[in-house]
């Protein structure tokens, strides 16, 4: 195989710029992943290890843009966290404490998961096909989501003392664990956490803000676990392609971000919903034809 | 109270044996695992660093529910 056609420069572009947005946008980087190759005819498979080396790079900068998004945010997560470590308990009134350790307990599952799942799950859903279908699912998970939601009364100003308010811990472990859907091609990880955010009681923007909190460490990790294959033979012929990628996904990301903290201020997941119903209709009917 | 204190020291101990089996999976390839331990695989000497990175978290997990468990009861709030 010759390496140096393993991903050209324009496709590192147009997967980077697609994985930025997709990944934050509730509508599946991975199923997009998966579905955009086929549909423009490229001979990349997502199961291929290049590609996931590749993707390595993506995931990280996307990460580093939510970090430094949020970086005034967990800077105060991470006193409340040393706080209540010191006192061993957490004030009813320390609202970044509480949302510290909800993100702890919502990480937990999604981490557990993630490092036990992920690759069988990957091997046995990794068709465009079957990628579509769950695109589909993905919608209609998200538009349950709105029609099924709790809505609470939202007194406080402060955003982290709503979510801290509203989210039990149960409910953190819970929307953490739906993070687990998202190792399916098709099921969005921000539209696992929003919707099941929602189910808890908070609003969109509050349901956005705790979604992009926690899926942080989760990509993070991610890909900081798998970032020496980057650098080992695995990344060997995409090195510069993932580099290329990276920049682009980093820039998408902050567009999106930036976006999605406003337009879910005042709108919901229905616009997303639809889009993942027909896209992923469209793109079955397409690839069973 | 003793039942606070007896599900404590249930977590200390959860999650000492957590952080030893986690430590077993970092440094012994999955042929040498226990045959009761997920990922024990004869003839591998794949190292399942994953499976220990997991039991590592949900160790500390537990350890840190004890630590909060054990600590002093909270009537107040914060200055």
């Amino acid at each position: 195989m010759i390496l140096a056609s393993l991903i050209s420069y324009p496709q590192a572009i147009v997967l980077g710029l697609l994985q930025g947005f997709s990944e934050l946008f509730p509508i599946s980087s991975l199923g997009h992943s998966v579905i955009l190759p086929k549909l423009l005819g490229w001979n990349i498979h997502q199961n291929d290890p290049y590609f996931l080396t590749f993707l390595v790079a993506t995931h990280l900068a996307t990460a580093i843009v939510l970090l430094g998004f949020f970086w005034r945010d967990w800077v105060r997560i991470l006193k409340g966290l040393g706080r209540s470590l010191r006192d061993r308990g957490i004030a009813p009134d320390d609202a970044d404490a509480k949302l510290g350790w909800l993100l702890v307990v919502g990480t937990i599952p999604a981490g557990i998961l993630g490092l036990t799942l992920e690759h069988s799950l990957r091997k046995i859903f990794a068709s465009p096909t079957s990628a579509a279908i769950f695109l589909m699912c993905n919608g209609v998970l998200l538009y349950a989501a709105e029609l099924l939601r709790r809505r609470a009364p939202q007194v406080e100003e402060d955003d982290d003392a709503r979510i801290a308010r509203q989210m039990s811990w149960g409910g953190a472990f819970g929307v953490g664990a739906a993070q687990a859907l998202a190792l399916i091609p098709g099921f969005s990880r921000s539209g696992a956490t929003m919707g099941g955010s929602l189910l808890m009681g908070l609003s969109n923007k509050d349901a956005a803000r705790f979604a992009f909190l926690l899926a942080t460490p989760v990509i993070g990790a991610a890909a900081l676990l798998k970032l020496p294959e980057l650098f080992g033979h695995q990344g060997d012929g995409v090195r510069g392609q993932a580099l290329v990628a990276a920049l682009c996904a980093a820039a998408t990301a902050w567009l999106a971000v930036r976006f999605l903290m406003r337009f879910f201020e005042t709108n919901t997941l229905t616009p997303f919903a639809v889009y993942c119903l027909l896209a992923g209709a469209a793109c079955t009917v397409y690839f069973l034809s | 109270m003793r039942n606070d204190r007896l599900l404590a020291l249930v977590a200390v101990l959860a999650g000492l044996v957590l952080i030893v089996i986690a430590i077993v999976y970092w440094a012994e390839p999955a042929k040498s695992l226990p045959g009761f331990f997920p990922g024990h695989q004869a003839g591998s000497a794949h190292h399942h660093v994953k499976h220990g990175i997991a039991a590592f978290l949900v160790g500390l997990a537990c350890l840190v529910f004890a630590w909060f468990r054990t600590g002093p009861s909270r009537t107040t709030t914060r200055a």
